[in-house]
């Protein structure tokens, strides 16, 4: 019978008989590979979705919600009256994968890894910025203090003095209490915590493989270390309902750990493949290889995927991503060697440096451009528009603030008013660059040109489509006069985005030159203060603000989706897990 | 012969250093901040981009960073591979047998299959046969690779649900990962289909064998086109000259005219265009590993080359030229055995 047996077998396989995958495997074809499994150093969607399965943090995102939280690691907290310090009473007999004991000392351990770290790519600065007061880790904060050569001496006390601050930043008050001390109050320090980047790794696990060993002897080693050539680069001990069994650069394979603290999962084996050919993960879709896949765009969703048999897609009106993104306004460009200026006059060949200083300028272009287009066209009529540079479901965000619309003869207006009607007189020609494959970059530039030229022929739009490093030279190097980004929510607090658009600092800020001292009272303020009404009411002056002077248009977001087999359940959409849902709430039917 | 193989041997370190100084010294025409885009993946990343650049090196002279890279490639350590994130050496040494195995089940299919429909069709030359060969072979070889994977994707695996892709199912992929962990699978040679076998596990190598038919196919599909086409044109130029004309005014039957004197000597210039195509093969053919989900050193390369992965794009570079050196030795070598004519010192 061996060989009817082998025969059978042989013949079943040679048919390529179909078996979907059985009910307690997930398995989840996506395009976008993990960088790294290190907590400290990943930055990105792709690592953050294994992460948030693998790992916990002190406490979680209760299911789809942004603003109701629901203890993880610890159970309780409670912050000092002057908001500098965060004790968390954490949960007692919990267990990492290794089978190690979580107690204090891991937290203490994993936070004060980051802050040692904090590698340039990661995401320890905002930590680090609450906790040591300064946001880049010791060897660059000493290299922008000190200068390129510093005295060794005076290089010593610089780096003494950091540490000390990171020692005394976060301790433990026996084996199940941990307290944070800040430099100054943040009110978004809690929400900070829920970041993956502050994940409890199992410290004495972690130290047996060679990573740094928690005290002052080997700090300096680790300082500001590239940590995907450490252990936990593709190793990991986490507490999660999930163990890492294998992650070999691309796919990533999890089982259910037996030891989870928590509601046993449903799902005892996931695969996370990736699959870079989008029409490869429909075929599997169809066939039931895959559970879930990631679809690149709605136009895909609407024309290939919506009505398959066996398939469901999952969508609500009400939701928007975590994000904010808008088309920027460059006030102070770079003129050295700038291919994207013209002439760098205004002459009708070029713009100036101080093009976009004038409002007049920022508002012709703002009605030139048309919202609803994009919802339409791009979205097929599935986004929202942003009425500020922060996403809808976070505290701060006034829907009633007044949006630019297409408006061409308000547009006509306000560029014959711009640099006292010599612009409309002269004309002007810039370019707007675009990464090669990012449609909504290139279909917003290409609206900009078409409505623009239309108001005068002698303005002149030039798009250009370049590849993703030329796109960032040119950002990082503030070449571009226009330009279209967008920024993904780090952790769940208004904060993140206000402070990056709106304040002169700020990253975006920053790069366009944005210095309106009203602007920068009312983001400070906002940022020291925990009222969420009176926070509130100060994000919603910041709208107003940015809507008078305008210094980017925000511009719409896609209305998220995602889209599984028909017998997956217990899906749900949270914005700011990068999976939108954890593996251990599903369930096959 | 054998002198002549090592001193072949010999030049390939020159090879290598020429092609690294070439590649190293093409990239520095870029500046720090577009070679950083290898470690920007997110707005938040390239907020922080002038500390990658220092962390990195990126805006070190031409000769630092390549002394640098010399001094440890010399110790084995061709630096990390930002698109794989694993060390350069790693990267090749996992994605080298995912790509060796498909040259393993379609190189001599697609060579042998290929060179015995140009034979047919030199020998029944303007009938229907030679006229339905040509036709097929100019369209298999007109026909972009990506048309026909995706056609075979949709149609074959997804209408008619047959073989797969990747390199296993879903759940062999996890029951193997689940198995290697415990120590109950080994990767001997990263060559499932082998592997398999060498563990006992016969349905292991039978679902990698079902997941290559399709890859398999588009290969000999679209690169066998072009043997036939040239193993028919140089079929036709040998079954014209004196020689077999000769063999034939002596009586010998056309079946041994063709298969052991003509096609010997057409084989020549099909042999330069098979040891082309196996190094072309070797190093990946990234549009066949795309579509079928295989993880090969196409896939890495094209993925390197976009991303300007710098560690990743030298490697694969380095590991390119000592393959085509080593098949051009091959080829060489096999001209001696085919034409008795030719022979080295």
């Amino acid at each position: 019978m061996k060989h009817g047996r082998i025969l059978t077998l042989a013949a079943a396989l040679a048919l390529g008989l179909a078996f979907a995958t059985p009910k307690d495997t997930f398995v989840h074809m996506t395009f976008g590979e993990v960088d790294t499994l290190d907590p400290a150093q990943a930055y990105d969607t792709a690592s953050g979705y294994i992460l948030e399965n693998i790992y916990e943090t002190l406490y979680t995102y209760k299911k789809d919600s942004l603003t109701e939280y629901e203890p993880a690691l610890a159970v309780s907290y409670s912050v000092s009256e002057d908001g500098k310090t965060y004790t968390f009473q954490l949960r007692k007999g919990v267990k990492f994968h290794s089978g190690n004991p979580m107690t204090c000392r891991d937290v203490e351990y994993s936070i004060e890894r980051l802050l040692v770290t904090n590698p340039g790519d990661s995401a320890g600065w905002f930590y680090a910025e609450s906790l040591v007061g300064y946001d880049v880790n010791a060897k660059a904060a000493a290299a922008d203090e000190l200068g390129e050569n510093p005295d060794p001496q005076k290089l010593e006390a610089f780096l003494e003095a950091y540490w000390q601050k990171i020692d005394q930043s976060v301790e433990c008050d026996g084996l199940y209490t941990v307290k944070f001390h800040l430099v100054k109050p943040d009110p978004s320090f809690f929400a900070k915590l829920m970041y993956t980047a502050s994940s409890v790794i199992d410290s004495k696990w972690a130290i047996e493989h060679g990573e740094w060993s928690g005290t002052k002897k080997d700090w300096k080693d680790w300082i500001g270390k590239d940590l995907r050539q450490g252990y936990l680069h593709n190793h990991a001990s986490g507490t999660g309902a999930y163990k890492l069994v294998k992650w070999d650069g691309k796919d990533v394979v999890a089982e259910a750990f037996d030891g989870y603290w928590g509601k046993k999962p449903a799902i005892k084996k996931v695969l996370v493949q990736v699959v870079d050919e989008q029409a490869t993960r429909i075929e599997a879709l169809k066939r039931g290889d895959a559970d879930r896949v990631t679809i690149n765009d709605r136009a895909t969703l609407e024309s290939q995927i919506r009505g398959l048999p066996g398939v469901k897609v999952w969508e609500d009106p009400n939701w928007a991503p975590a994000v904010a993104s808008a088309i920027f306004f460059n006030q102070k460009p770079s003129v050295q060697d700038n291919p994207y200026m013209g002439s760098g006059k205004l002459d009708g060949k070029g713009v100036p440096p101080d093009f976009f200083q004038d409002v007049n300028v920022r508002k012709a272009f703002a009605y030139a451009f048309d919202q609803d287009a994009i919802i339409e066209d791009l979205y097929l009529g599935h986004g929202v528009k942003l009425t500020m540079a922060l996403p809808p479901s976070f505290l701060g965000y006034d829907p009633n603030i007044p949006t630019y619309n297409l408006d061409p003869d308000k547009a006509e207006m306000y560029f014959k008013k711009a640099f006292g009607g010599k612009l409309w007189e002269v004309g002007f020609e810039l370019t707007i660059l675009y990464n090669e494959g990012n449609t909504t970059r290139q279909t917003i530039a290409e609206i900009l040109k078409a409505n623009i030229e239309e108001i005068n022929p002698k303005f002149k739009i030039n798009v250009q489509g370049v590849q993703w490093p030329d796109f960032i030279r040119a950002v990082s190097k503030r070449q571009l006069p226009v330009f279209v980004l967008g920024w993904g929510a780090d952790y769940a607090d208004p904060d993140n985005f206000v402070y990056t658009y709106y304040h002169s600092r700020g990253y975006y800020g920053n790069k366009i030159g944005l210095k309106d001292a009203e602007l920068d009272r009312l983001v400070e303020e906002a940022r020291s203060i925990t009222d969420p009404k009176k926070r509130a009411e100060l994000y919603s002056k910041v709208g107003h603000r940015g809507y008078e002077i305008v210094p980017f248009v925000p511009y719409p977001l896609p209305s998220p989706f995602m889209v599984t087999r028909d017998n997956v359940t217990g899906v749900y959409y949270n914005p700011m897990r990068s999976g939108e849902f954890l593996w251990k709430d599903i369930v096959k039917k | 012969m054998l002198t002549y193989a090592i001193r072949r041997l010999l030049q390939l370190p020159i090879v290598l250093f020429v092609v690294s100084v070439v590649i190293v010294g093409l990239l520095q025409f870029l500046p720090p901040t577009a070679r950083a885009a290898a470690y920007v993946k997110s707005e938040q990343q390239l907020a922080h981009i002038d500390e990658i650049i220092k962390q990195y090196n990126l805006d070190a002279p031409f000769y630092v960073q390549y002394w640098t890279w010399l001094k440890n490639a010399l110790q084995g350590n061709l630096g990390f591979s930002r698109v794989d994130k694993k060390p350069v050496l790693e990267s090749i040494f996992t994605r080298l047998p995912v790509s060796a195995e498909l040259v393993l089940y379609a190189f001599l299919p697609t060579l042998l299959f290929s060179i015995w429909l140009g034979t047919l069709a030199a020998i029944h030359r303007d009938k229907f046969l030679d006229q339905l060969i040509r036709v097929l072979a100019v369209v298999f070889w007109s026909l972009p690779t990506f048309v026909l994977g995706i056609a075979l994707v949709a149609v074959i695996y997804g209408y008619f649900k047959l073989f797969g892709i990747g390199r296993l199912p879903p759940d062999l992929i996890i029951q193997l990962a689940q198995q290697a962990n415990a120590g109950e699978f080994r990767h001997y040679t990263g060559l499932l289909t082998i592997d398999g076998l060498l563990n006992g596990r016969l349905d292991v190598a039978l679902a990698a064998l079902k997941h290559l038919v399709l890859p398999t196919i588009t290969l000999i599909l679209v690169l066998g086109a072009q043997i036939v086409r040239v193993m028919r044109s140089s079929m036709l130029d040998e079954l014209g000259k004196d020689y077999v004309r000769t063999a034939r005014a002596k009586g010998l039957p056309e079946k041994v005219v063709y298969y052991k004197h003509a096609r010997r000597n057409a084989l020549i210039p099909v042999i330069t265009l098979a040891g082309l195509m196996f190094a072309f093969m070797l190093n990946g053919v990234v549009i066949t590993e795309t579509i079928f989900n295989l993880p090969g050193l196409g896939q890495w390369a094209a993925a390197a080359a976009i991303q300007l992965d710098q560690p990743s794009i030298l490697g694969f570079a380095l590991f390119t030229a000592f393959v085509v050196a080593l098949a051009n030795i091959a080829v060489d070598l096999l001209y001696a055995l085919v034409d008795p004519r030719i022979r080295y010192e």
